[in-house]
């Protein structure tokens, strides 16, 4: 009998693959310029706040950062996951229709601007760049069906149309734009992870991972619909719903991700293929584990990102390219033989 | 018995070029139709109108009685199953992930298979002698291989009517008429009703029941075997000249061009 995918199997490897997680975020939360000890974190936090300086670290400072790189990295995987499969396009991304440029954009007139009001403890910066991305896509979709009705190649072409034209927009501002503001851009252009009150971060889980959930209950469609628009349909799945859903659920997740931190390149391109070559492509699968290893991959790359020069702090972005890149390679060398063609 | 389809005064154009005039037929239940013509006749878009994908212009289409429009995608996939011609997968699902999405229209939101969706998707496989590449990813099989696949696919999804587009384009003898064994077999054994477009005129003429003929001009013929393959009736769709001979019981059409070695017997017959 061939192996087939239980409910079961699915939620041991789920459950392992979290247990993983969750032991890399408490090493990662340990990790960092000052040195804590677990064992004074375990003592708690004493009698007086702030009389034990190693639990106010970990749990005040460094935990939620954590976190925050956690959250953005399972939201960003599992966007490029989605992405991928309705645009049946394996070079697709979460930013491949438009929310870069449009998030870029928002930031930089935040920037630019000078405002400072704040709204619900958001700052504008996050607030304009949510506000850029979502208005972005929407204009990307109504573009590409204007062009070419629910084919994905208008689409895809609409995305990079659009990037282009807000990428010019972006550079102009920047090259107008003060130079101490030049550093708050180009951090936010390479992605950057900062410490984020609670309230935010509470608010940004909530959404992120309320997002994941309804991907991965419409996950098991995805698999049909990367066979094709008529091959899904003849197996009963209403394709339009389905696609409508999918990107709204990922335009919506990256979002926030990207408002949260700026634009974080290669997660969510590199994470699932990365799980695909090992898992393979069942999308039930593939989804909630893209969404471990998107967050395991984040919280490593931001640990580097603030503890490889000391004080000095490296935008998470460029830890991701760099060391993403080489270990996709090897994986890609490693796995393409044993998986398919060679065999 | 019982009309499975029955289409009547059916119309359908691309914006400037029409492609389906005034058609109207019934399918019986249980029955081998073959859908014959030349390319450009409209035989692929017949089969996308049968099964709901396109909406014709301007007649019905009834499926076991009811107007196809009433039926839900998901409806349908339960009563009609369709293999289509060549497709690339993007991802490289195994062999048995894609025949297994076959229970999906009878499954929860999650596809999980329970026992005999299982043991359905191995009989399938069996069927159509894949199962000894199940665990292979569907880009790594030949073009003829994946036919197989579609076909066993099309077989999981246990509908009772079957659509194939030209379904066997790539295989080899062997497994030409082995997939028309078992299309046939499970006509007669499981009551299904098949409809297949081809361009294997004697593979049709040895299977089917009953040929829908489609020319380019928008005129069709439907009718028994016998009576719509003839060869007047072939040089007049396909233009072509066609020597027909008999063994047997099964009748057979060779086209003859102006350059065949036998041409100018060719020439002699018309």
């Amino acid at each position: 009998m061939t192996d087939f995918l239980t409910a079961k199997k699915l939620s041991t490897r789920v459950f392992a693959c979290l247990v993983v997680l969750i032991i890399i975020i408490c090493i990662c939360t340990l990790i960092g310029t000052q040195k804590i000890s677990l064992m004074k974190v375990i003592e708690g936090p004493g009698q007086i706040p702030g009389d034990n300086i190693d639990y106010e670290i970990f749990i005040g400072y460094r935990m939620p950062r954590v976190l925050l790189a956690a959250l953005v990295g399972a939201a960003l995987a599992c966007s490029g996951v989605v992405l991928q499969a309705i645009l049946r396009n394996p070079l697709a991304d979460p930013y491949i229709l438009g929310i870069s440029s449009g998030a870029g954009l928002g930031a930089i007139i935040a920037i630019i601007s000078g405002i400072t009001w704040n709204l619900w403890a958001g700052s504008p910066l996050a607030i304009f760049a949510f506000a850029g991305s979502l208005i972005t896509v929407w204009l990307v979709w109504s573009i590409g069906r204007f062009a070419g009705g629910s084919q994905v190649t208008s689409l895809l072409l609409a995305g990079v149309v659009v990037n282009a034209f807000l990428s010019a927009v972006i550079m102009f501002l920047t090259s107008i734009a003060k130079s101490e503001q030049l550093r708050s851009i180009i951090y936010w252009l390479m992605g950057n992870i900062t410490d984020k009150s609670p309230p935010v971060l509470l608010a940004g889980a909530v959404c992120i991972l309320a997002g994941i959930i309804c991907l991965f209950i419409i996950s098991n469609r995805l698999n049909i619909i990367a066979l094709g628009e008529y091959e899904a349909k003849g197996l009963g799945v209403d394709t339009e719903k389905t696609k409508i859903l999918a990107f709204t659920f990922a335009a919506f997740i990256t979002a926030i991700a990207v408002s949260l931190s700026g634009l974080i390149g290669f997660v969510g391109l590199i994470v699932p293929h990365a799980v695909r070559l090992i898992f393979g492509p069942d999308h039930r699968q593939l989804l909630p584990l893209s969404a471990i290893v998107g967050a395991i991959f984040l919280v490593i790359a931001d640990t580097l990102a603030r503890t490889i020069f000391g004080l000095e702090q490296l935008p998470v972005g460029v830890i991701t390219a760099i060391a993403g890149g080489p270990f996709f390679l090897v994986l890609l060398a490693k796995y393409t033989k044993k998986v398919s063609w060679l065999k | 018995m019982n009309n499975i389809i029955e289409v009547k005064n059916l119309n359908f154009d691309y914006t400037n070029k029409t492609i389906l005039e005034d058609l109207s037929f019934e399918v019986n239940q249980a029955t081998f139709v073959g859908i014959i013509g030349p390319n450009g006749a409209g035989k692929t878009t017949l089969l996308n109108l049968l099964c709901g994908f396109l909406k014709p212009k301007s007649g019905t289409i009834k499926l076991d009685s009811e107007d196809i429009k009433s039926f839900t995608v998901k409806e349908i996939a339960q009563k009609i199953a369709v293999v289509r011609q060549e497709f690339v997968p993007v991802f490289d699902f195994t062999v048995a992930q894609t025949v297994s999405m076959a229970r999906t229209p009878y499954l929860g939101t999650f596809g999980f298979m329970g026992k005999t969706d299982r043991q359905i998707v191995n009989d399938a496989l069996e069927a159509t002698d894949t199962s000894q590449f199940a665990t292979r990813a569907l880009g790594s099989l030949s073009g003829g291989e994946r036919q197989r696949v579609f076909i066993a696919r099309a077989l999981a999804q246990k509908t009772p009517l079957l659509l194939l587009d030209e379904p066997t384009s790539f295989l080899d003898l062997k497994h030409q008429v082995n997939t028309y064994d078992l299309l046939k077999a499970a006509q007669l054994e499981q009551d299904k009703t098949i409809i297949a477009v081809t361009h294997d005129i004697n593979l049709a003429a040895q299977y089917c029941d009953v040929i829908l003929l489609l020319g380019s001009d928008s005129k069709y013929r439907y009718g028994c075997t016998r009576d719509v393959l003839s060869t007047e009736q072939i040089t007049k769709v396909f233009g072509v000249k066609i020597y027909c001979g008999k063994v047997d019981q099964e009748h057979f059409f060779i086209p003859l061009g102006k350059l065949a070695k036998d041409r100018e017997k060719a020439n002699k017959i018309q």
